[in-house]
C-alpha cells in the first residue's frame, strides 16, 4: 500500500511537472506567433511608403523603411531592454533593470528562462513600429544617414522609455496617475505621431509641394493599390501587436499589462469593431480609398487604449471618429501648418493615439487598477497624454534640428529633383515600363 | 569551443561564451562597432552620391 501510495505521489508530481512545463511552452508559442503576425506591419509599412512615393524614389522609400527595421532590432538588444526594465520611476535607473543588460544571462537561449526572448521580440517588434510609423512622413527628402539615428532615437529609446513609464506594471504613470493604454493609443502613437511633427518642422517639404502664394499641391502616390494593400497588411499585423499587449498566465485568468484581468475575446471583438467603424467613418467624409484604408488603422488606434473594456459598438463609435476626423487634422497640418506629411502620421498616429487615450477618460473612467494604483481617470489620461506627446515632439524636433545643422537631415536638392533612386539605389525600380524621372508610364519597347 | 556546458543535466544558460564573460562583451562590442560604422557608411555613401550630382 505505501508503496503504491509513493508511486501516485511520483506520478501526481511528475504530472504537475509537465503540466508546468506545458504551460511555459504555451507562453513561449503564443508570443512567439503573434510576433511573426507583426513582421507583416512592416511588409505593411513597405508597401505603403514605397506606393505612397513617387516612382523615382521608390527604392530610396522602401531601403529607408526596411534599414530602420533592421537598426532597430540589434540597438533594442543593446539598450532598448535594459531601459524598459530601468526607467519605470523616471529618468533614474533602478536596480531592475539589469537582467535587461545585453550581457545579462537573460539575454541569449536559456533553459530556466523560456519569456526573455520572445518579450524581447515581441517589443522589439513594437519599436520597429513606432519607428515605421515616422518613416512614412518623412519620405523623399530626408537623409538616409540622418533618418536611421532618429529611428533608433525613436525606437530603441524613447517610447520604450514612454513605454516604461505608461506601461508597465510599475511605470510611474499607473502607479501615480492609474494611466491606462491597452494597445500603445498613446505610448506607440502619439509618441510617433508627435516625433514626426517635431522633425517635420526642421526637414522642411519636398520641393513642389507648396507654391509660392503658400497654397499646398498634391504630389500623388505613385501605386495606390499598393498603398491599400500595404495598409491592409498593417491591419493584418496589428492583430498580433495587440495579442502581444495581452498578458497569458498559466492556469490563470490572462491580463493586460497592468494586471488588470481581461479576455482575449475582448481583442476579438473590439480590434474589429474599432477598425470597421473608422474604415466607414474615413469614407464618409472622403470617398477617397487611401483615407478610407487610413481609416482603419485609424480606427484601430483610436480604440486601442479601451480595447480591452470597450462595449464592442462603442470601440465602433470611438473607431468612427478617428476615422471621420484623419483627413480634417491632415487639412489642418498639411495647409495651416504647412508641414509636408506624405502619408498622413501625425493625422493617423499622432491624432487619433491622443484620441485614443483621451475616450479613454471620458468613458472608462473608474475602472479599478491592481494594487495601490489610483483607478482609471480623465485626468490621468490627459496627464499621460501630454507626456506621451512632449516624450515625442521635443526630441524629436531638438535632435532633428541638431542633424539640420550639421547637414544630415534633407537631401540636396538636385537630388530630389531627379529622383533618390537615380541619385542613390544602385538598381532600377521599373527597368522596362517606368521612366522614373518622370514617374510616368512609357510604352513597351 | 564555444560551448559553455559539458552535459545538458542541469543547464541554464547555455549560449554561446555564456561562461566567459569577457568573450561575450568582445563580441558585444564588435556587434556596436558594426552597427554604428554602417551607420557611418550609409552617410559616406550619400556623401558621393550627392557629389557626383554636382
Amino acid at each position: 500500500m505505501e508503496q503504491q501510495l509513493a508511486d501516485l505521489a511520483a506520478k501526481v508530481a511528475a504530472l504537475e511537472q509537465s503540466g508546468g512545463m506545458q504551460g511555459t511552452i504555451d507562453i513561449e508559442v503564443y508570443y512567439f506567433w503573434a510576433t511573426a503576425l507583426m513582421v507583416l506591419i512592416h511588409a505593411g509599412f513597405l508597401g505603403y511608403e514605397m506606393g505612397a512615393s513617387r516612382a523615382k524614389n521608390v527604392l530610396a522609400s522602401g531601403i529607408k523603411n526596411i534599414l530602420a527595421f533592421a537598426f532597430i532590432i540589434p540597438t533594442f538588444f543593446f539598450f532598448g531592454w535594459w531601459i524598459y526594465l530601468a526607467f519605470p520611476g523616471g529618468f533614474i535607473p533602478a536596480e531592475g533593470g539589469d537582467p535587461g543588460l545585453p550581457w545579462a544571462m537573460a539575454m541569449g537561449p536559456n533553459l530556466s528562462d523560456n519569456a526573455t526572448g520572445v518579450f524581447w521580440a515581441a517589443f522589439t517588434m513594437f519599436a520597429a513600429t513606432t519607428a515605421s510609423v515616422f518613416s512614412g512622413a518623412v519620405i523623399e527628402r530626408i537623409k538616409m544617414s540622418g533618418f536611421v539615428i532618429l529611428a533608433i532615437l525613436l525606437g530603441s529609446v524613447l517610447w520604450i522609455l514612454g513605454a516604461a513609464w505608461g506601461w508597465h506594471p510599475t511605470g510611474w504613470l499607473l502607479t501615480d496617475w492609474g494611466f491606462h493604454d491597452f494597445g500603445c493609443a498613446g505610448i506607440v502613437h502619439l509618441i510617433a505621431g508627435a516625433f514626426a511633427l517635431g522633425v517635420l518642422i526642421n526637414l522642411g517639404p519636398r520641393i513642389g509641394k507648396y507654391n509660392a502664394d503658400g497654397t499646398a499641391n498634391d504630389i500623388a502616390p505613385h501605386n495606390v493599390p499598393m498603398v491599400l494593400i500595404g495598409l491592409m497588411l498593417i491591419i493584418v499585423g496589428f492583430f498580433g501587436f495587440l495579442a502581444a499587449c495581452v498578458i497569458m498566465v498559466k492556469g490563470g485568468q490572462w491580463t493586460n499589462i497592468y494586471g488588470q484581468p481581461m479576455t482575449l475575446s475582448a481583442v476579438g471583438f473590439n480590434t474589429l469593431m474599432g477598425f470597421g467603424g473608422g474604415v466607414i467613418g474615413a469614407w464618409a467624409l472622403t470617398r477617397d480609398p487611401f483615407w478610407m484604408m487610413s481609416g482603419g488603422l485609424a480606427g484601430i488606434i483610436t480604440a486601442a487604449a479601451g480595447i480591452d473594456v470597450w462595449y464592442p459598438p462603442l470601440a465602433f463609435v470611438v473607431g468612427f471618429v478617428g476615422g471621420a476626423t484623419i483627413k480634417i487634422v491632415n487639412d489642418g497640418v498639411v495647409k495651416v501648418l504647412r508641414l509636408d506629411d506624405a502619408v498622413g502620421a501625425v493625422s493617423v498616429h499622432g491624432w487619433c493615439g491622443f484620441l485614443g487615450v483621451m475616450v479613454v477618460g471620458l468613458f472608462a473612467s473608474g475602472y479599478a487598477n491592481v494594487g495601490e494604483a489610483p483607478p482609471v481617470s480623465f485626468m490621468g489620461q490627459l496627464v499621460g497624454a501630454l507626456v506621451c506627446f512632449a516624450l515625442g515632439f521635443v526630441p524629436g524636433f531638438i535632435v532633428s534640428y541638431c542633424l539640420k545643422v550639421v547637414r544630415l537631415l534633407r537631401v540636396p536638392d538636385e537630388a530630389q529633383m531627379i529622383g533618390l533612386d537615380l541619385a542613390e539605389v544602385p538598381l532600377k525600380a521599373y527597368p522596362e515600363g517606368v521612366n522614373a524621372a518622370q514617374g510616368t508610364l512609357q510604352p513597351a519597347e | 569551443m564555444g560551448s559553455p556546458i559539458t552535459k545538458w543535466e542541469g543547464a541554464a544558460e547555455y549560449f554561446t561564451y555564456a561562461d566567459r564573460p569577457i568573450v561575450l562583451y568582445i563580441i558585444l562590442g564588435i556587434a556596436i562597432a558594426f552597427t554604428v560604422l554602417s551607420i557611418v557608411k550609409v552617410g559616406r555613401h550619400e556623401k558621393e552620391s550627392y557629389e557626383k550630382l554636382k
